[in-house]
């Protein structure tokens, strides 16, 4: 069988890339990502990083979250561009809002941002405060006992007989 | 030349034509009382079913238009979109792009497997509805061997929410969190309190102003032309096998489409079982609406759903108020969805005789005028 390229062949194939085109436009805009934040003492760089009596974390326009010290809650986007607000006041009273734009790897599920260390520091690089998380393997394991699979409605007649 | 008909023969007419909406309407008639539920939960309810099936059914109007009769290899497309969701929770894509995505994943499997089931038809011409369905049951071997074995093995699977534990296949329930009425809630309106999810409905519209618009094509001609008498059409120059093929492969793909709606609106998908009960009850659906065999169009799909989901609804509640058992209502509308598909098939046989006879009682009293 040969393949003549003629004029329709060509609108075939040009439709064919458009929709893998798009295809790869959803998965981006698409996917989803757990987006952790902590509020609780770290070291970074051999320097210990108080946590924050009581922080406000926002993410992109979502509810935002009240973090006592050693609290850690989630937030679910999708996309890989997004904006977290940190609002905290300081020992004198005075309000601080921090506002900072962080890019999440796409295969990455979930994320941690650190706020002791983003309030630390506001304008460093989001390597600093930002890290991939792999939740802990005795959370993602299933329980041993094998899942019966029913494949057949009628499979329950035919043990019984 | 027509036969007059008397005012009593017309309303019989009108009856034996109609016998299984009238029969269902019966049905609901004594069954909603019996259920005790409020207007508003039954019209709320119907309006659930209807977004959620509509899609499926309207599916199933272009065989038919095509003369293939009730396209029971639906449940080859039902499949497809079924392993376009499996992809799509394990990759996490959420949402409206979520659904896109499966759809896309959907498209050139439906395509691929409406084509060959078209094929198959082809070579069993006049058998088309048992082909389908036994087709039905082997490509379901070879979607068990793909989403049991194959998936986690052979196809990567990242998910352990999605893997059985022993690191391959599917697990028999997969949770679609991520996609759960993410159509419906995209544009809801609430109508006496009763939310109106718009956007579905504007998919369905859609698809039924494409299935009104596809008739008056060429294609769509054609298609009408080959369900009316395949020989006269090979005659005037239409490739028979090839439109037909076609009919096949429009059906499997929004068949597809229509799973992945179906399931949005769910949120679960019951890998093993789920695509196997949707072909009948798609089928038994329209056939309620007062479809044929040969006769199907976009009012009995809605008149269809209505009413075979209306006996749904109140049958358990009916026969628990009935007898104090729920049970019973569950056997009356099992009993129910396969007896009206028998019914259907023995009434269009019934009718096909009768308008048979009529036309030779037409053509003699023609021939006796002329006489």
């Amino acid at each position: 069988m040969s393949i003549t390229f003629n004029r329709k062949t060509w609108i075939r194939l040009a439709a064919i890339v458009l929709i893998l085109a798009f295809s790869v436009f959803l998965f981006f805009i698409g996917r989803q990502h757990t987006v952790l934040v902590d509020n609780k003492t770290i070291t970074v760089n051999g320097t210990e990083v108080k946590a924050l009596q009581l922080v406000e974390v926002q993410v992109n326009k979502l509810d935002a979250l009240e973090l006592a010290a050693r609290d850690r809650d989630k937030f679910e986007v999708t996309g890989q561009t997004h904006e977290v607000k940190v609002v905290y006041t300081d020992s004198n009273w005075e309000e601080h809002v921090i506002t900072r734009k962080f890019k999440i790897p796409l295969m990455q599920d979930m994320v941690m941002i650190l706020i002791p260390a983003l309030v630390a520091d506001a304008q460093a690089d989001q390597s600093v405060w930002l890290e991939n998380y792999e939740p802990p393997t005795y959370a993602m394991t299933a329980a041993p006992a094998e899942e019966t699979v029913i494949t057949d409605d009628l499979a329950g007649l035919i043990t019984e007989l | 030349m027509k036969l007059q008909m008397t005012n009593t023969q017309k309303v019989l007419r009108f009856m034996a034509n109609n016998t299984v909406p009238i029969l269902f309407l019966v049905i609901c008639a004594f069954g909603i009382p019996l259920s005790g539920y409020s207007a508003n939960y039954l019209f709320s309810e119907i309006i659930i079913r209807i977004v959620r099936n509509s899609f499926l059914i309207v599916s199933l109007l272009i065989p038919i238009l095509a003369g293939m009769g009730l396209n029971f290899g639906m449940t080859l497309g039902a499949m497809a979109g079924q392993i376009g969701l499996i992809f799509i929770s394990d990759w996490g894509i959420v949402g409206i792009p979520g659904m896109l995505l499966a759809m896309i994943i959907s498209t050139p499997i439906s395509i691929l497997l409406g084509w060959w089931c078209g094929k198959i038809l082809n070579m069993a011409k006049g058998r088309e509805m048992v082909t389908s369905y036994i087709i039905g049951f082997f490509m379901n071997g070879i979607y068990q061997l793909i989403v049991l074995y194959g998936m986690g093995a052979v196809i990567p699977i990242r998910s352990n929410a999605l893997v059985l534990p022993r690191g391959y296949g599917i697990r028999n329930t997969v949770n679609l969190i991520g996609i759960r009425k993410s159509l419906d809630n995209l544009l809801t309106i609430r109508l006496f309190g009763i939310p109106i999810p718009l956007a579905t409905f504007a998919l369905i519209t859609l698809l039924c102003l494409f299935v009104l618009w596809f008739k008056k094509t060429k294609l769509g001609q054609d298609m009408r032309a080959v369900g009316q008498d395949m020989e006269v059409a090979r005659a005037a120059g239409i490739r028979v096998e090839h439109t037909r093929i076609i009919s096949i492969i429009i059906s499997t793909v929004f068949a597809g489409y229509g799973m992945i709606v179906y399931l949005q609106n769910i949120g679960t998908l019951n890998t093993y079982n789920s695509h196997m009960q949707i072909g009948m009850f798609s089928v038994a659906a329209l056939l309620v609406g007062g479809a044929t065999v040969a006769k199907a169009n976009i009012r009995n799909v809605f008149l269809g759903v209505i009413l075979f989901h209306l006996m749904f609804i109140v049958s358990p509640m009916a026969g628990k108020n009935l007898i104090g058992q729920a049970q019973l209502g569950e056997y009356f509308r099992v009993f129910v969805s396969y007896g009206v598909i028998t019914i259907s098939l023995v009434l269009y046989e019934v009718r096909k005789k009768r308008d048979e006879n009529i036309a030779g009682l037409e053509l003699a009293a023609e021939q006796e005028v002329k006489a």
